[in-house]
């Protein structure tokens, strides 16, 4: 498990976005203003539509895509539970499918919306409903790209130039957000 | 999330009642991962099971610190549901058989 985007924030790389950290969002009348750079909305919106073509093929056998299997895993450990695995799957998978593509297809939505401001930057405005399906999907998102990237818990940073450098960029990017939103949910966190 | 609510829903009509064992407890267990973020653990087991924040809290401290931690237990058809709605919200939980009993 992982802090939050503050113990990673030497690594997270935000190009151009860089010096909007602490005033990604305002809050107002109950929603938020969440600032965005446009290569930010292009960046969330290529691993969005990534994630759901996942989740479009998801029925295809285990161990046919990596991702595929860490956003749908096994329920049973016991391989000699195998047939009350596929029982279980076949009930639940559909709807876990669904609702994840859901929260993806909102999220995309939402990134439609964004407005102009002065100096190319754009905002969102998000409800609090919005903000949690955000989280979802940008979990989601992370969850996935850990996949491609082959982020584990010895590997959390790489150099400039390694092959998946962008990759953990994005990935610290998506980390960042989603902590910044979840801190706006639930309040500050200190564990 | 609209999708835990359904997964919920269908859960107990459909779950085929000769799966469950005899009164065999069954423990639903989230294992660490090197993705999910503390807090974002800590809101999901308060969303899904109602614990404080303080409980929660103490559970997510013991899945990052031990590896993995029950989180809930139950019948089979119960701890199914609740590591569908897990899933649902992309914690790595798994069920088993209380081998201590």
């Amino acid at each position: 498990m992982r802090m939050g985007y503050g113990q990673r924030c030497s690594a997270i790389r935000l190009r151009e976005a860089g010096d909007l950290v602490g005033e990604r969002v305002t809050r107002h009348d109950g929603k938020i203003d969440l600032v965005l750079h446009p290569d930010e909305i292009e960046l969330l919106r290529e691993l969005a539509t990534q994630t759901a073509t996942v989740l479009i093929a998801s029925d295809e056998a285990v161990g046919a895509n990596p991702v595929r299997d860490r956003l749908f895993p096994r329920a049973y450990d016991d391989p000699t539970e195998d047939t009350a695995e596929s029982e279980w799957q076949s009930i639940v998978h559909p709807d876990l499918v669904k609702g994840k593509a859901t929260a993806l297809g909102e999220l995309l939505d939402d990134l439609d919306r964004v407005k102009s401001g002065s100096g190319g930057i754009t905002t969102v405005d998000l409800s609090e409903e919005q903000m949690s399906t955000w989280v979802s999907a940008l979990n989601d998102l992370r969850i996935s790209l850990a996949v491609t990237i082959d982020l584990t818990e010895a590997q959390q940073e790489v150099p400039p130039s390694h092959v998946h450098a962008q990759g953990f960029a994005a990935y610290y990017f998506l980390t960042y957000l989603q902590g910044e939103l979840l801190e706006t949910l639930t309040g500050p966190f200190d564990f | 999330m609209s999708s835990t609510e359904t997964v919920q829903e269908l859960l107990p009509a459909e779950i085929d009642e000769t799966k469950v064992g005899p009164d065999t407890p069954w423990l639903v267990i989230v294992w660490d991962d090197p993705v999910n973020l503390m807090i974002y653990v800590v809101m999901v087991l308060q969303k899904l099971f109602g614990h404080s924040r303080e409980k929660a809290t103490k559970l997510m401290l013991q899945i990052h610190n031990e590896g993995k931690a029950v989180v809930s237990h139950g019948n089979r058809e119960k701890a199914e549901a609740d590591v569908a709605r897990l899933h649902a919200n992309g914690l790595w939980a798994t069920l088993q058989r209380d081998s201590a009993t």
